[in-house]
C-alpha cells in the first residue's frame, strides 16, 4: 500500500506543471523582457535598436513627469487607502461588536461590496458624466444652493484627483470591510470577557486585542491594496483625456508608461523602464511594510511575507 | 441605565452612517440605469428616480453609430468564459497537488504562490506586447486567454479551499479501485469541490470581463474590441449630447454583472475573506 502511495507522488510534478510552463511563458519571461527591453532603445518605428545600459533611467530621473507621475500615484492611493481603511476597521468593528448588535450585517456588506464588482470603464464614464458641467452633480449642488455657479470639476486638479480617490474609495472600501471583519470573528471572544471583566473600554480593547491579533490581516490588506495602488491605471485613464489631465495631475505611472509606448514614435524601451520602475518602486515598498509591520524577530522578510498570510489564512 | 442608553444613541448613530453609504452605492447605479431609459432633455433638466419610457429609443441611437455592443458582448463573453474554465480547472488541479502528493519542490511552490500574489504583473505588459507581436498574436484572444491557466490568485483561494475539503481516505480507496490520479481528480474531487469552484469562477469571470488594460494593449481591431473598450468610446465624441444612450450602453454593460451578483452574492461575499482576489 504504501508503496503505491509513494510511487504516485511523482503526479504532484504533473498536475503543478501546467502553472509551472504557464508562469514561466507568460509571466516570467515577460518580465524578464520587459527589463532587458528596458535597456535598450527599441521603437515601434524601426526594427533596429541598441543596448544602450542605463540611459532610459538616467532621463527618467531627469523628467519631471515622471516624478510627478511617482508623486500622483502616491498621493491618490494615499488619499483613497487611508479613508478606505478608516472607514472599513470602524463599520467592521460595529458589525461585530456583540454590544451594539447591527442588524442585517449581510445585507450591508453586499450592497457595500458592490461597487467593486462592476466595470471600472463604466465607472469612470458614469463619473464622468456625473461630474461633467451640466451633469447631475452640478444640477443637484446648484438647486439645493451649496454651490452659486456650476463647477468645471475637471478643469481643476484639486477636484479630479479627489474624484479619481473617491472614486477608487468607493470601489475598495467594502472589500477591505469584508476582510478586516474575516479577521475580526476569528478571535477568540474569551479575551474582549477577561478584558471586559477587567474593565477595560471599547478603546482600551480595540487597542489592546484587536490591533494587535489583527495585524496580518492588515499587513495583507496594505500590501494587496499597495500593489493594485501602484498599478492604478483605469479610472484615471478613462476618467479625462488619458494624460491625466488637469495639469497632468491624475497622470499615474502606469499611464506614462502607457503614454510612452503609444507615442506616434513607441518608445517601446523607454516604457519599459517606467514598468520596471513601478515594479521596483512596488516591490520595495511592499517588503517594507512587511517589514515594519511584522514581528520583530522575523529572520526574513520572504519567509516574512509567508508567514503573514499564512496567519491570515488561519485567521480563516 | 446611563449605559443601556448611550448603547442606543450610538446605534441610531450607526445606522444613520450606513444609511448614507448605503446610498452612496446604490444611487449612482440606480440613477445609471433610470438614466438609460430617459430622453436626453429629460436628463438635462434634472435627477429623476423614476425610469421613463425612452429605452427604445435610446437603444436605437445607441446601435445606429456603429457602437456594436452585441459584438462587444459576444467577444467579451468568449474571452471570460475560456478564462473561467482555464483558470479554475487548473488552479484546482494545482492545489489538489500541493495537499495530496509529497514532492520535493511543494513547499517552494506553496511559498512562490503567497510571493506572487503580491507582485505587480501589469508592469510586464511592455514585454508581453512585444513579445505577442513576435509570435503574432497581437489582435488574436489567444494572449488574454491562455496566461489564465497560471493565475496565482486563483492558485491561493484553491489551496485555501481544498484544504479542509479533501478526505485522503476517499483517494485512497479509489486507488485501490484502480482509479487513475486523473480519474480520481475528475471524478471525486472535482465534483467535492463545486462550491469552491463556482466561488473561483465567478471571481475569474468578473475579472476578465472588466479588464481593460491587457485588451486595450493589445487589441487594435474594432471588431475584436470587448466590452470596457467598447464602454471606454461612450466618452468620445460620437454620443457626446446623447446622454440616454450613453447611459444605456454603461447600463448594458453591468447588467449582466449585477445579476452575476444578486444570484450569487453569498458565495462572492465569502469568497473574498477566503482567497481575497485583488484585480
Amino acid at each position: 500500500m504504501a508503496n503505491t502511495k509513494i510511487n504516485k507522488n511523482y503526479y504532484g510534478y504533473i498536475f503543478t506543471a501546467p502553472f509551472i510552463i504557464g508562469f514561466l511563458l507568460f509571466s516570467l519571461y515577460p518580465l524578464v523582457y520587459t527589463f532587458y527591453l528596458s535597456f535598450t532603445n527599441m521603437t515601434m518605428m524601426s526594427k533596429a535598436y541598441k543596448l544602450i545600459g542605463f540611459e532610459n533611467f538616467k532621463k527618467l530621473f531627469d523628467d519631471r513627469f515622471f516624478i510627478q507621475s511617482l508623486l500622483n500615484t502616491w498621493k491618490i492611493w494615499l488619499l483613497n487607502f487611508i479613508p478606505q481603511i478608516g472607514i472599513a476597521m470602524l463599520l467592521a468593528v460595529w458589525f461585530t461588536s456583540t454590544r451594539l448588535k447591527i442588524k442585517f450585517v449581510g445585507f450591508w456588506r453586499t450592497i457595500f461590496y458592490l461597487p467593486n464588482i462592476l466595470m471600472p470603464a463604466t465607472i469612470a464614464v458614469l463619473f464622468f458624466n456625473f461630474f461633467s458641467f451640466y451633469g447631475p452633480v452640478n444640477q443637484a449642488a446648484v438647486r439645493l444652493g451649496i454651490i452659486n455657479d456650476a463647477i468645471e470639476y475637471f478643469r481643476h486638479s484639486g477636484w479630479t484627483v479627489s474624484i479619481v480617490a473617491f472614486i477608487q474609495w468607493w470601489m475598495w472600501f467594502g472589500s477591505t470591510l469584508i476582510i478586516l471583519m474575516a479577521g475580526m470573528t476569528s478571535i477568540s471572544p474569551s479575551f474582549y470577557e477577561s478584558a471586559m471583566v477587567d474593565g477595560a473600554n471599547s478603546w482600551q480593547m480595540f487597542r489592546k486585542i484587536t490591533l494587535p491579533l489583527l495585524r496580518p490581516v492588515l499587513v495583507y490588506v496594505l500590501v494587496t491594496s499597495l500593489v493594485g495602488g501602484m498599478q492604478m491605471f483605469d479610472i484615471p485613464y478613462m476618467l479625462t483625456d488619458g494624460r491625466g489631465s488637469p495639469n497632468g495631475s491624475i497622470m499615474t505611472m502606469n499611464i506614462l508608461m502607457y503614454m510612452k509606448f503609444s507615442s506616434s514614435k513607441g518608445h517601446i524601451g523607454a516604457a519599459a523602464s517606467v514598468g520596471v520602475m513601478i515594479f521596483i518602486v512596488t516591490c520595495l515598498s511592499a517588503l517594507l511594510i512587511v517589514k515594519l509591520l511584522s514581528e520583530k524577530d522575523s529572520k526574513n522578510n520572504a519567509k516574512a511575507v509567508k508567514g503573514e498570510v499564512k496567519g491570515y489564512e488561519l485567521h480563516n | 441605565m446611563n449605559y443601556t442608553i448611550k448603547t442606543k444613541l450610538m446605534r441610531v448613530f450607526i445606522y444613520i452612517i450606513l444609511a448614507i453609504l448605503f446610498l452612496l452605492c446604490v444611487v449612482p447605479i440606480w440613477i445609471l440605469l433610470v438614466n438609460a431609459t430617459r430622453s436626453t432633455p429629460e436628463i438635462q433638466q434634472g435627477l429623476s428616480l423614476v425610469p421613463s419610457n425612452n429605452l427604445f429609443v435610446n437603444w436605437k441611437n445607441l446601435t445606429n453609430r456603429g457602437f456594436n455592443i452585441w459584438r462587444g458582448f459576444y467577444n467579451s463573453a468568449f474571452i471570460s468564459v475560456a478564462v473561467t474554465v482555464l483558470t479554475v480547472y487548473f488552479s484546482m488541479m494545482f492545489a489538489y497537488a500541493i495537499h495530496v502528493y509529497d514532492f520535493a519542490s511543494k513547499k517552494f511552490l506553496y511559498g512562490f504562490i503567497i510571493l506572487l500574489v503580491m507582485v505587480p504583473t501589469q508592469v510586464a505588459i511592455i514585454g508581453f506586447y512585444k513579445y505577442m507581436s513576435l509570435l503574432n498574436l497581437l489582435n488574436s484572444y489567444i494572449p488574454l486567454i491562455v496566461p489564465a491557466i497560471a493565475a496565482p490568485s486563483s492558485i491561493f483561494f484553491a489551496i485555501q479551499y481544498l484544504e479542509s475539503t479533501i478526505v485522503k481516505e476517499l483517494i485512497e480507496a479509489a486507488r485501490i479501485d484502480g482509479c487513475s490520479e486523473l480519474t480520481i481528480f475528475h471524478k471525486i474531487m472535482l465534483p467535492i469541490a463545486k462550491p469552491g469552484a463556482v466561488t473561483m469562477g465567478i471571481f475569474a469571470f468578473v475579472g476578465s470581463w472588466n479588464n481593460f488594460f491587457t485588451p486595450f494593449v493589445l487589441i487594435s481591431k474594432m471588431q475584436k474590441y470587448t466590452l470596457p473598450m467598447l464602454v471606454q468610446t461612450l466618452r468620445g465624441d460620437v454620443y457626446r449630447t446623447e446622454y440616454g444612450s450613453i447611459y444605456l450602453g454603461l447600463a448594458v454593460s453591468i447588467v449582466p454583472i449585477l445579476i452575476v451578483y444578486i444570484l450569487f452574492s453569498r458565495y462572492i461575499v465569502n469568497g473574498i475573506a477566503m482567497g481575497s482576489v485583488k484585480e
